[in-house]
């Protein structure tokens, strides 16, 4: 400071400059210049204090981060996980080393040969020594191994023995949804059921962070395979299907075909484990096709429920003969033809339908072409190519026309829940509330209601009565054909369920094929004995996991058709 | 005078060098810091996939079955088991701690038993 005020106290006199010597002025002359610089360090400082005491007083301003991000590498995987609707883990796909070597780094293929047999007791020795003496770069030597297998052959310390990183593919429930699921081979591409079907959307490499939600719940799947195989094994047999489908949605949240496979060895798995009995197979199904005659009729208009027919004798048609399981030999009030599963009066029925008008019906429903799923083994119903008399009459009680259990549910479930068809489907999609085409009236969805509760109620279904929770359904028991006719001994004894009546949430759908009778069920192997005692432990079990509260049931429902019923 | 300023100045300059360089290695520091957290995330997040998947297979229905069979004398429930709403249960105690004790907790059969036992001596000191 104190140079500062002399300086401008000397500029302040200019004769000073004009009597001072040469010398002396040019030091002036510098310093002077000096100043200036300084003073405007000096402004410039306390700009500079200035703005850091505004910043320092002023509101605080929006934090800025600094713009570098932290980069987390992420966790790389070719194949998206497969979860169920609550985010349960079904396939995924894990980190795992597949050993290789490079023989031409061998010196003593037998010594090496020898180390790797001892920790790898799979691998034959005489194999792997001809692999290692080959003399080439590079040769398989074992795919995926585990993590322990891997440490054991590190500390063999071969430095030949290489490991490269592979994925594999893991059902951590085994078994359990296998037909859903599907497999895939060694270099995880998808070979069966969901894995072949969204191959594309799997190993997209932009979509393999976020997995596949299925409609499934593992829960409800583990239900209903626990059931099948304890009555597949009390039975004695040879296959079971199974299928719980959400009738709003089409949802299918268990679908269980037996004899079943783990997808996480398939090698050696016979073609009969690997066949899909809920969508490829497709049989007789027997009387569960009369709720479709007798919705067509009542949708019509054809029949009321004070209708009936004579249901006396058989009926005799060119060279068949249809007769009753059950047979009441008296005339038949609609709903006891339907709850006492009377052949000759759904004949009768269909007959008066007409044979165009079935078609129609049974094509609207979506039974005469295959099932629309998300899988490619989908199995194309049968039926004849000419539709006579004869057929119409047979396939109104479903003989003679061969369809999946697949399309059978969602046929049913067209059939209780207003009238709407939705493809069944097994992608969750809670938001989507489908139209679904309209086939039958909601008046006439009613009516088929209070026909499925009684047939369990007070018909043939009886053994399926949870009680609680309102089931209705149906029986089916058919033949199975065989080279020129039928085989009276092998059945298809089936299943199919609803529930609760009085709000239709599920179908539950059981089939078995070729089931024996046992001294439980007095030697009878019919769907309503062998078939009904699943679908009622199923809803035991599956009801309070899906939320359908039991309560008692109100009679005035069914009041107009139990009376139509008589004992 | 002009002495001090210019060791001022000097030693403004060798503090101010001192400390970006210091700074620079806090910075450095960090940013190894950050280097190695984002590593270790990467590391659990594979880890997180191996150990989801194990519980997937460990909490497979069938094998809580067969565990529930083994150490458990649990039945699937009937339908005169599940009730539509709690308030209907006979000799529910009532109250406000009851259901603020209910929101966060589940009443495990062991509290239940101490409960009944409490009311029985209670019982036996008032009469």
């Amino acid at each position: 400071m104190s140079a500062l005020s002399a300086s401008a106290g000397m500029s302040s006199v200019p004769g000073s400059v004009a009597y001072g010597g040469g010398n002396r002025t040019g030091i002036e002359l510098a310093r002077n210049r000096l100043i200036v610089a300084v003073l405007l360090f000096c402004l410039a400082f306390l700009v500079m204090a200035v703005r850091t005491v505004e910043l320092g007083l002023s509101a605080e301003a929006p934090k800025r981060v600094a713009h570098t991000q932290i980069a987390i590498p992420p966790v790389k995987f070719a194949r998206a996980d497969i979860v169920d609707r609550n985010g349960e883990i079904l396939a995924t796909s894990l980190e795992t080393a597949s050993l290789y070597a490079d023989p031409s780094k061998i010196k003593n293929p037998a010594e090496a040969a020898r180390k790797l047999v001892a920790v790898l007791p799979e691998l034959s020795f005489a194999e792997v020594e001809a692999k290692l003496s080959s003399g080439k770069r590079f040769v398989w030597l074992k795919r995926k191994l585990s993590p322990r297998q891997k440490w054991d052959v590190n500390a063999l310390g071969v430095p030949a023995f290489e490991f490269r990183r592979e994925e594999e593919r893991l059902y951590p429930h085994g078994r359990l949804a296998a037909h859903v699921l599907g497999y895939v081979d060694t270099d995880n591409k998808g070979l069966g059921g969901i894995e072949h079907f969204f191959e594309d959307r799997l190993s997209d490499s932009e979509a393999v962070g976020s997995a596949l939600n299925l409609s499934l719940d593992i829960r409800v799947q583990y239900a209903l395979a626990d059931e099948l195989e304890a009555a597949k094994r009390a039975y004695q047999a040879k296959g079971a299907a199974g299928l719980v489908m959400d009738v709003n949605t089409g949802g299918i949240l268990g679908m269980v075909s037996l004899p079943d496979y783990d997808p996480n060895s398939v090698r050696g798995v016979g073609d009969d484990e690997r066949f899909n009995r809920v969508t490829k197979g497709v049989y007789e199904l027997g009387s569960t096709f009369k709720t479709f005659t007798f919705a067509a009729a009542l949708d019509d208009g054809l029949v009321g429920f004070e209708d009936g027919y004579d249901a006396t004798k058989p009926l005799k048609i060119s060279r068949f003969l249809i007769r009753d399981d059950h047979p009441k030999k008296r005339y038949l009030s609609v709903p006891e033809i339907f709850t006492y599963s009377s052949n000759i009066g759904t004949a009768q029925m269909a007959l008066d339908l007409g044979a165009e008008r079935q078609q129609e019906f049974l094509s609207d429903i979506g039974l005469l072409q295959p099932a629309n799923i998300e899988l490619t083994e989908v199995g194309a119903p049968l039926y004849p190519s000419t539709w006579r008399k004869v057929s119409t009459m047979t396939i109104s009680y479903g003989h003679g026309i061969a369809v999946s259990p697949l399309q059978l549910a969602s046929g049913i479930a067209s059939m209780v829940n207003g009238g709407r068809l939705l493809p069944a489907t097994l992608v969750h999609n809670p938001e989507g509330w489908r139209e679904g085409k309209q086939v039958i009236s909601p008046a006439t969805s009613r009516q088929v209601r209070q026909l499925l509760r009684m047939a369990v109620s007070k018909g043939t279904g009886g053994r399926a009565d949870a009680i609680g929770y309102r089931v209705g359904g149906k029986t089916g028991t058919a033949e199975k054909p065989k080279a020129g006719g039928y085989d009276r001994k092998a059945l298809i004894s089936s299943f199919v369920g609803v529930y609760p009546m009085d709000d239709p949430q599920y179908v539950v759908f059981a089939l078995l094929d070729e089931p024996k009778g046992t001294k439980e069920t007095f030697g009878y192997a019919a769907g309503g004995w062998v078939a009904a005692p699943v679908v009622r432990n199923v809803i035991l079990r599956t009801a309070p996991l899906l939320g359908v509260a039991p309560k008692k049931e109100d009679e005035g429902l069914y009041k107009n058709v139990a009376l139509m019923i008589e004992e | 005078m002009r002495k001090l300023v210019t060791s001022v100045a000097v030693i403004t300059v060798l503090a101010s060098g001192v400390a970006v360089f210091q700074l620079k290695r806090a910075v450095q520091e960090k940013e190894d810091a950050v280097r190695a957290i984002a590593q270790q995330i990467h590391a659990d997040r594979e880890a997180l996939r191996i150990l989801e998947a194990e519980w997937a297979y460990l909490s497979s229905p069938r094998l809580l079955q067969d565990r529930s069979v083994q150490f458990l004398a649990l039945m699937p429930p009937r339908a005169k088991q599940v009730l539509r709403d709690p308030v209907v249960v006979p000799f529910r105690p009532r109250g406000l701690d009851v259901d603020e004790a209910e929101a966060n907790s589940v009443i495990l059969p062991v509290s239940e038993k101490k409960t009944i036992q409490k009311t029985k001596k209670m019982k036996g000191s008032s009469l």
